[in-house]
């Protein structure tokens, strides 16, 4: 029941931002370009009645051939459940931060930054948040080669202050 | 007999009568040094958990004399490497080893510090922690008990106290 | 004439700090002995768990999620199994379920304990650290005959249970539950009672509602700011729609409602094991799973409670026997987002009170 008004809400927003829904094991996805994420995210979190508003995660994810950021969003003030997923361009991949949406975006943001080399515009502070500075290359992706345990045990140099 | 080495072992034998024992002085220091560890707390992931439990009531590892975890490393003489140490960790924990006065021995405990343990093969870790600093004695486990941690410290002790005869076990004579 | 003024001051602390529960580091600027602004840095305990679950077939993972938060190893367990059970679509023997609980709550009890402990050793309490530890020993104890391990229990599997809990493990259960309030009692009188923990925890560091919202907090440090909110009782996973049990709830916003909530949650905690024991039924404790784990294509999203906060994991099915991709929400990784704002204009050891009641354990940080 619950379901059916949500999907209502979530279909005339997906007409809105040119977006297309699936439902996959009981959820709610809605996949937009990249360009439309903020219009997307404000509009879910002002759904009337059953507004999409608690940021419960936020992730990147490699599709070989494009990445895509997938935004879990629900409620403390109810059962809905909604994924967005933003398509981003491989080759280019910037997206608009959602730290002016909801402030407990930086870490996360700063995650998939860390993890997919995804640059988020707007972000307060976007650098790398578990790698050390002068890592190179996107661990998360798939077309990250790990290095050989030789290149791994080399110490790295401490970088000054720390 | 010469009468100053006369002398002297009357002298010996007064002493003895007091209840004081002759030894060298390495042996006395490696005896005391053996006995009374103060391991900094360098708790690095699971392992220190079971480290903290090793303190604990239960095990109480003041029994042996080594409850004197410090802070900080210019105090301490045993590092007790518990648990993951990856890439972006491993320049600090040198630096800790490297504040440590001498003498000073490391405990790796946990497969991780062993040799990587589960974790080897990924991006951000590094084979042990025997590549960055020497290791003494190996505590194997996932994460060890806290009697292995106790029977580590133990075999610690040994080494400390018995220089001499650790290294023909090495040798394997 | 000139201002005398206190110069700013840069503090380094971490990673190796004692009050830093693992290897976390934040370097605070400091205005005489007030905090002007913190930035915490992580990833000293990073280990790529993410990037390993790529390259290890569904069940080789579980180990893994053991070392995530390994404060409380059963509920990670709990959480990865039972999204991988809702991407097969997989029903578990009811025996199980209720085993499950019951592990479940035992972990959230020790994992209280040992927050009271590091809260307390935290403001240099060593005596009430040592009185929870020794009652965490009594769990370790029920996890050990079980399992075989005192911290990472790993006996959740795909579809059920590895093993049933021997004999001798309902009385020490027994045991353990009827003593709880004797324990509780005890916290009180040696650490909330005492006239300096509350003097330093009493509405020091103030997360209020709308900002605990905005910063996706979740857990008990949700609900010491005044929202009632428990995906057990809002999402029920498992069957916690059975148990008759509340959501405790503070409305302090404090340091010490965020450290007492977790007294609250042991005895709600306490309540659900006491009915499961009474309920749990005979029967088998595996469902009928086939030998080579393959869930079919597709993706799905899974949370459960954790003692700390929601843990989620974001699977993304391929329809291989390794996950395409898969993603851990941890949460005291995004509830540490709120130590930077709540602890400005403290002192410095507030701060370091601030984030023993944040209750982060480095693991499930870090990842």
């Amino acid at each position: 029941m619950e379901n059916k008004v949500l999907k209502e809400q979530v279909e005339k927003l997906a007409a809105q931002v040119n977006g297309e829904v699936e439902e996959i094991i009981g959820e709610l996805v809605l996949k937009v370009k990249a360009s439309y994420v903020i219009e997307t995210l404000k509009g879910a979190k002002s759904f009337p009645n059953i507004p999409c508003d608690f940021l419960h995660d936020l992730c990147g994810v490699d599709g070989v051939d494009h990445l895509e950021a997938v935004y879990q969003l629900t409620s403390l003030r109810g059962p809905q459940r909604l994924r967005v997923k933003a398509i981003i361009d491989r080759e280019n991949p910037v997206i608009d931060s959602v730290t002016s949406i909801w402030q407990g975006a930086n870490f996360l943001e700063r995650e998939a930054y860390d993890m997919f080399g995804i640059n988020f515009k707007g972000h307060p502070n976007l650098k790398r948040i578990y790698m050390w500075d002068d890592f190179e290359g996107y661990p998360l992706r798939k077309d990250y080669v790990t290095e050989p345990i030789e290149v791994r045990n080399i110490v790295r140099t401490r970088i000054e202050g720390e | 007999m010469d009468v100053a080495l006369e002398k002297k072992l009357r002298d010996d034998e007064t002493l003895l009568e007091k209840n004081i024992l002759v030894t060298n002085i390495d042996k006395l220091l490696n005896w005391a040094r053996g006995h009374s560890f103060w391991p900094v707390t360098l708790g690095l992931a699971c392992c220190a958990i079971e480290m903290m439990a090793t303190g604990g009531p239960r095990y109480d590892i003041s029994r042996f004399g080594y409850e004197v975890f410090r802070a900080s490393p210019r105090q301490a003489d045993v590092m007790i490497v518990a648990g993951t140490c990856t890439r972006k960790m491993a320049p600090l924990l040198r630096r800790i080893y490297d504040q440590m006065p001498e003498p000073k021995w490391v405990i790796a405990m946990g497969s991780c510090a062993c040799a990587g343990g589960p974790f080897v093969d990924s991006y951000s870790m590094l084979a042990g922690a025997d590549k960055i600093v020497p290791v003494d004695v190996y505590i194997p486990g996932c994460p060890p008990r806290p009697e292995s941690l106790l029977y580590g410290l133990l075999q610690l002790q040994f080494k400390v106290s018995n220089p001499a005869k650790v290294r023909l076990m090495k040798h394997g004579k | 004439m000139t201002i005398e003024k206190t110069e700013e001051l840069l503090l380094n602390m971490g990673p190796q700090h004692p009050s830093m529960h693992g290897l976390f580091r934040m370097v605070v600027n400091l205005e005489g002995e007030t905090v002007t602004k913190i930035d915490p840095k992580m990833g000293y305990l990073h280990r790529g768990i993410e990037k390993l679950a790529e390259s290890r077939t569904y069940s080789q993972f579980i180990p893994y999620t053991d070392r995530l938060d390994y404060l409380a190893s059963p509920h990670n367990n709990w959480a990865y199994v039972q999204t991988v059970e809702k991407l097969m679509g997989l029903e578990i023997p009811e025996r199980a379920e209720y085993l499950r609980v019951i592990f479940g709550e035992l972990a959230r009890i020790a994992s209280h304990q040992v927050c009271i402990a590091s809260t307390a050793l935290d403001m240099a309490g060593w005596s009430a650290w040592s009185y929870a530890f020794r009652d965490r020993e009594r769990i370790c104890d029920m996890y050990e005959m079980t399992a075989g391990s005192r911290l990472t229990v790993n006996n959740m599997r795909i579809g059920g249970m590895s093993n049933e809990p021997p004999a001798e493990f309902w009385p020490a259960l027994k045991s353990f539950l009827d003593d709880t309030p004797e324990m509780l009692e005890e916290y009180n009188g040696i650490f909330f009672g005492n006239e300096i923990a509350q003097g330093r925890l009493k509405s020091v560091g103030i997360l209020s509602k709308e900002l605990a919202e905005n910063l996706s907090i979740t857990g008990p440090c949700l609900r010491a700011s005044g929202v009632n909110y428990d995906v057990r009782k809002a999402e029920p996973y498992s069957i916690y729609d059975r148990f008759d049990f509340n959501v405790p709830v503070r409305y302090g916003c404090d340091s010490y409602d965020r450290t007492i909530i977790r007294m609250d949650e042991i005895v709600e905690s306490v309540k659900i094991i006491k009915q499961a024991v009474r309920d749990i039924p005979e029967g088998p404790i595996m469902a009928k799973v086939p030998k080579v784990i393959k869930p079919p294509v597709g993706e799905v999203y899974h949370r459960v409670e954790n003692p700390k906060g929601e843990l989620g994991f974001y699977i993304v099915s391929d329809g291989t026997t390794k996950p395409a991709r898969l993603r851990i929400r941890a949460g005291t990784f995004i509830n540490l987002q709120m130590l930077p704002i709540v602890s400005l204009g403290w002192k410095i050891q507030d701060v370091v009170a601030i984030f023993a009641t944040l209750d982060a354990v480095l693991g499930e940080v870090d990842k």
